[in-house]
């Protein structure tokens, strides 16, 4: 069995996991001190995405899973 | 103003983020055989191009304006008085229209800009705008935005060695360029949640700094709750109509606050008050 496919393969899954259940948390690593803080939110707030942005997120977030459940098809 | 506690932590979490930075640099230089000046000078580089584009891009994103001292004189009065008892150089102030109750601070000390939102000085009374002033202004004194970007832009950097090391030690098959993606992502995100966690305390103490330069930690916690309940009401009337997005970017339960770069607003009011 190839390691790397196979660390692709849950790696993947599980980081797309993170994207789909925890978009906000995605967008907030990328943007985090690059964009104006608390901006989207109330002060004292966390910065909450727009809708399209959580939206593109979890569609990345689908992509990955399907990336890791092919690479384990290709396993078996 | 001293504080041992964020002290003590960033020189774990420097640290840390040093060690991480020593490896990334390590493997930059055994790679690609840089010398160790030109990896400093190209993590100076991209360090400082977040840093100047990030404050561009803040005060841009909410179009922010000269701040009107004759609309208001008595904010503008605070913040020169605030500064002076901090003892730093008075910050740009700035005001925009940003749709809720908001202000923050970019910059660093002696360049440093604090924008307001119209809609925070509607809401507010001068006490408790003071207040928010004052933790701004904290921010700035604390260096708290140099040092988070300083952080992203490690993450940012040993995230980017990974990738490439993934990359460069396959085969170079589909796999391979999928898992380099993959493991860049998850150093990252990593990295970034030391960074958070750093960032939640900075703002306990850019709350303690501002309730010791005005006295109270009243004002400001007055200001967080009267923010904390319009959002709370808004909110509720926002769940008929939009419960997915509710449901998905709502309250902020478990690991959720573990990824936050701001404590819950409810700890903070009680701490002001404590």
């Amino acid at each position: 069995m190839d390691l790397r496919t196979l660390l692709a393969a849950v790696l993947g899954v599980g980081l797309g996991a993170v994207f789909l259940v925890s978009p906000e948390f995605v967008v907030q690593v990328q943007t985090a001190w690059r964009l104006p803080p608390d901006r989207g939110g109330d002060y004292g707030s966390e910065t909450q995405p727009a809708n399209w942005l959580g939206t593109g997120v979890r569609v990345v977030g689908a992509l990955l899973v399907a990336g890791g459940l092919y690479f384990a098809w290709t396993l078996v | 103003m001293r504080h041992l506690g964020l002290t003590a932590r960033m020189a774990i979490v420097g640290s840390l983020l040093f060690a991480l930075y020593a490896i990334a640099a390590v493997v930059v230089m055994g790679v690609f055989g840089w010398p160790l000046w030109l990896v400093l000078l190209a993590s100076v580089a991209f360090v400082g191009v977040q840093y100047k584009i990030g404050k561009w891009a803040a005060l841009r994103s909410v179009g922010a304006r000269e701040f009107p001292v004759e609309q208001y004189p008595e904010i503008d009065a605070r913040v020169t008085s605030l500064a002076a008892e901090m003892g730093i150089e008075k910050p740009e102030l700035k005001i925009a229209q940003m749709g809720v109750p908001n202000a923050f601070a970019v910059g660093r000390k002696g360049a440093g800009t604090v924008v307001v939102s119209t809609e925070l000085l509607q809401t507010l009374t001068i006490d408790e705008a003071e207040g928010v002033l004052a933790h701004e202004l904290s921010h700035i004194n604390n260096r708290d935005v140099v040092m988070m970007v300083l952080g992203q832009g490690v993450a940012s950097i040993v995230a980017i060695v990974a990738q490439w090391a993934v990359l460069l030690t396959g085969d170079n098959d589909i796999a391979d360029f999928f898992l380099a993606i993959v493991v860049g992502q998850i150093t990252q995100m990593l990295v970034m949640l030391v960074v958070f966690a750093i960032s939640r305390y900075r703002e306990y103490v850019a709350d303690s700094d501002a309730a010791a330069v005005i006295g109270s930690g009243e004002p400001l916690a007055r200001a967080l709750e009267k923010i904390s309940r319009g959002t709370e009401q808004a909110q509720h009337s926002e769940i008929d109509s939009q419960v997915n997005a509710l449901a998905i970017f709502g309250e902020k339960r478990g690991l959720a606050r573990l990824l936050a770069t701001h404590p819950p607003v409810e700890k903070r009011i009680e701490r002001l008050r404590s």
